[in-house]
């Protein structure tokens, strides 16, 4: 019993290192920008497809990774720019649009990739499985992945809490006007702060889909998870995407293990006990 | 209301009544699912357009409701004269669950329905062994009221016909009384109104309790039509084509969201009959409604006549 | 001897926000029918002072006395229905509703039937009265049908008396009426203001000194969160003490 909890620890952990990487990027867009763009779910699919493309043509999952980052960098500055620029702080507007988006990219790469599950092909070196002390054997890949998900996390934090460059965007999430009348380039920090939730997203898509699979409907799932550790840990809040991570990671792996038909049913235990408790999350503030 | 409104009106209802006499099947059958999501849109907008609050999650309220009618029917032979009020009650239930999300506003009320509607999506696509899974529950029966029993889908027609109308006369009701009103200044002022006196949060819990056993009902309509269910009824997508049925149609008005049902329902349908990436052509639509036409037909309807009266224009925000 | 309860009795009121007290140790007593201004220079916590006896905020230590019941607790609406009205500082009217709608929204604010599902509200003949009567007293009855977004700022002020004379209050908190208004438009306030009923408890935030002093029967002056004079407008207008605050530099 305790082997199987123990993995689950380690599912859970994994779970949570991709969950950061991508509720890290929406929770920061809205913070900074006010922006609630629900078609991360679908840049992250598109970035695993892309990366996928990249991957087999090339054999290389690093490329594949920088590429799918990439890709939606790109993808993502445009949808900024023509699109969501238009909608102002009006959040309604702004999850229709984004919603529209995501069913326009989903349609698409259903298109092009078609509707069977695609896996990531995990290069040879991360492969394999590693050998715990109580004879649990488990795959290489989650380990690295939450490896991954601890640097990007701590490079993220040092960068927010520790930079000249993280100061102004912190102070950017606490009074937008003020920051924009010391002089700073706000457009330029918005922008910035954008390509990189865009990355980081695209980067999830192909880092997820190495071990939990790619096909349509995979960018709605990841969504609503990702929405949840936004909700449980305060939007615009870093610190409360990790722990919310964390949270939903471990709620979701033990809910599948003991639950299996009532796994989003177990996410719904916390929230609704935030709700009645503190309604703005864990360390969120007004929205 | 006023003469030639009243006309405009008469006239839309005889030909509802005669379209299964002159048109095929095909067209009853879709002008049917136009009039149930018509009422679903309705219960959205209650919620949108009067209290100004975005929920995503009326799906979820559609499809327990079809869900309990199904598995009543099917499985235990309960007649639908238990059938129906039970899955009222149990769509109802369900809102007087989510209806906690009323402790929250703006962004947070937004993602918090969306996360609820996918509890209840989840549930019915895995826990197969109540709801069948993805096959979901077929061979629901036509209703059946003691001596009355609807044998087809023309008959059908008429009663959904009769449902929509009564229920818009209801909801015409609801939206002119003080509570009604009392929604419109909460959307316009919440703190102005818990200075007035109001307790907002349970005007709110309310009106969205309200909103959640009109979309039970129309998940009703939505199962004896289909005559199965299946987890689609209670997808994330549903109940955001609700939202954007309301908004293309005119939120805050009555007519709007069945307007909204026929634009969206009817694109959908022609589109996807030459082209395959119909989904993506209903994003554009998402996309357009936003950024061209955030007040809907309705609101275009006004902007022209204002225009021609040279009257001075209302403005056009998302609401 | 026992006297009449006093219409707000605060005692060490105090509200922090992160480190720093808006309102500090504030303690004051307006007696019924009275009509209390309270003065002090921009930031002296006087608007947070309202916010905490109203509701709208919560104290983080001292207590809140209505008419000798403790309301430090209790839920802004269910004051209201108690007997308490205010104006906001930056004027709060239903700006997507007509002129009528606002008032009859003022009017049941505190009636049960703000509940009803079943009928119009153009069913409630009483309560449309009133809301007239509401909108005639401030002299915007012409316009009742229109929309308030049609309204110039000093017409929105009107309405924003109107709302809070809507719900009967017993004390009626103003937050700077005159604020923005024009020479004529603030001596209409200042007559309207100064011809209500002595049942009617009137405390009033307000800048203009003319105004103040032409209508109080007692002045707390606060600055920096702390009461540091309370008397008659004589008495204050003569301190030097305040005329520093106000001029000088502390």
């Amino acid at each position: 019993m305790t082997t199987g909890a123990i993995l689950q620890a380690i599912n859970g952990t994994s779970l949570a290192a991709l969950l950061f990487l991508l509720a890290s990027g929406f929770t920061l867009s809205f913070g900074l920008m006010r922006v609630v763009n629900m078609a991360h779910g679908a840049y992250y699919l598109l970035g695993g497809y892309i990366g996928l493309s990249i991957a087999e043509r090339t054999g290389s999952f690093t490329l594949a990774i920088l590429g799918g980052g990439a890709g939606i960098v790109v993808l993502g500055f445009l949808v900024d720019r023509f699109l969501i620029r238009h909608t102002g702080e009006n959040h309604l507007a702004q999850v229709l649009l984004t919603v529209g988006v995501a069913f326009v990219i989903g349609d698409v790469a259903l298109h092009i990739w078609g509707g069977d599950t695609l896996m990531v092909p995990t290069p040879a070196v991360l492969r394999g499985a590693v050998e715990l002390p109580g004879g649990i054997v488990y795959p290489r890949y989650r380990f690295v992945l939450i490896l991954f998900g601890v640097v990007v996390g701590a490079a993220l934090w040092l960068l927010y809490r520790k930079t000249a460059l993280g100061a102004v965007v912190r102070a950017g999430v606490d009074d937008r006007e003020q920051v924009s009348a010391t002089g700073i380039n706000v457009d330029r920090l918005f922008v910035l702060v954008s390509a990189l939730a865009s990355f980081l997203a695209g980067t999830a898509g192909v880092v997820g889909g190495a071990f939990l699979a790619l096909y349509p409907g995979a960018e709605w799932e990841i969504l609503v998870v990702a929405l949840v550790v936004v909700i449980i840990g305060g939007l615009g809040s870093l610190e409360g995407a990790m722990l919310g991570a964390v949270i939903v990671g471990l709620l979701d792996a033990y809910g599948r293990w003991l639950l299996p038909e009532f796994s989003y049913f177990v996410l719904f235990g916390p929230m609704a006990v935030l709700l009645l408790l503190r309604p703005r999350g864990i360390f969120g503030r007004e929205g | 209301m006023n003469g030639p409104r009243l006309l405009v009106l008469g006239a839309g209802l005889g030909l509802a009544v005669l379209l299964p006499h002159v048109a095929g099947p095909f067209w009853m059958t879709l002008v049917t699912q136009m009039y149930i999501f018509g009422l679903l849109a309705l219960s959205v907008d209650l919620l949108l357009g009067h209290a100004g609050l975005f929920s995503l999650c009326h799906a979820s309220f559609f499809a327990v409701s079809a869900y309990t009618v199904a598995i009543l029917q099917v499985r235990h032979d309960v007649p639908t004269a238990l059938a129906v009020p039970a899955a009222i009650l149990a769509g109802t239930v369900l809102a007087l669950l989510f209806g906690l999300a009323v402790r929250t506003r703006g962004v947070y009320f937004i993602l918090i329905t969306i996360a609820f509607g996918f509890v209840v999506w989840g549930l019915a696509h895995r826990w197969s062994s109540f709801t069948g899974g993805d096959n979901g529950i077929t061979s629901v029966p036509f209703p059946a009221l003691g001596p009355f029993r609807i044998q087809s889908t023309f008959e059908y027609y008429h009663l959904v016909l009769a449902v929509v109308v009564l229920c818009a006369i209801g909801y015409r009701t609801l939206i002119a009384s003080p509570f009604g009103l009392t929604l419109r200044g909460i959307k316009a002022s919440e703190s102005r109104m818990r200075s007035l006196g109001y307790h907002t949060d349970l005007h709110l819990y309310t009106a969205f309790v309200v909103s959640g056993a009109l979309a039970s009902l129309a998940g009703v309509l939505y199962v004896y039509h289909n005559r199965f269910v299946n987890p689609v009824a209670a997808a994330f997508q549903i109940s955001v084509e609700a939202a954007l049925m309301a908004i293309v149609g005119g939120s805050g008005t009555i007519l709007g969201p069945f307007l909204g049902s026929v634009v969206i329902l009817g694109l959908r349908n022609w589109v996807s009959s030459f082209f395959e990436l119909w989904a993506a052509v209903m994003g554009a639509v998402f996309i357009a409604a936003v950024l061209w036409a955030p007040e809907g037909l309705v609101g275009l309807a006004r902007r022209a006549r204002a225009v021609a009266r040279r009257a001075p224009e209302p403005e056009t925000t998302v609401p | 001897m026992s006297a009449a309860p006093a219409a707000i009795e605060v005692a060490e009121l105090t509200r922090e926000f992160g480190g720093l007290r808006a309102v500090d140790q504030v303690s004051l007593r307006v007696a019924s029918g009275e009509r209390r201004v309270l003065i002090g220079p921009n930031g002296a916590g006087k608007t947070t002072l309202f916010h905490c006896i109203t509701g709208t905020l919560r104290p983080s230590a001292g207590r809140v006395v209505f008419f000798g019941r403790e309301v430090t607790r209790l839920a802004e609406h269910r004051r209201t229905v108690l007997g308490m009205g205010r104006t906001f500082q930056i004027t709060n009217v239903f700006a997507d509703l007509s002129l009528l709608e606002n008032l009859v929204l003022a009017v049941m604010g505190t009636d049960r039937r703000k509940w009803v599902m079943h009928r119009s509200v153009s069913g409630f003949a009483g309560a449309c009265d009133r809301a007239r009567q509401g909108l005639d007293r401030v002299g915007l009855i012409h316009r009742a049908e229109d929309p308030v977004k049609l309204l110039s700022y000093g017409e929105r002020r009107q309405l924003e008396l109107a709302l809070a004379l809507g719900s009967n209050p017993r004390v009626l908190f103003l937050d700077e009426p005159c604020s923005g208004l024009s020479p004529s438009e603030r001596q209409r306030v200042s007559r309207t203001i100064g011809h209500l009923p002595r049942q009617i408890t009137v405390f009033m935030i307000e800048h203009d000194m003319d105004v103040a002093l032409g209508l109080a029967d007692r002045v707390t002056v606060l600055h920096r969160g702390r009461v540091i004079l309370e008397g008659t407008p004589g008495e204050v207008q003569t301190n030097p003490e305040v005329r520093d605050v106000y001029f000088g530099h502390v």
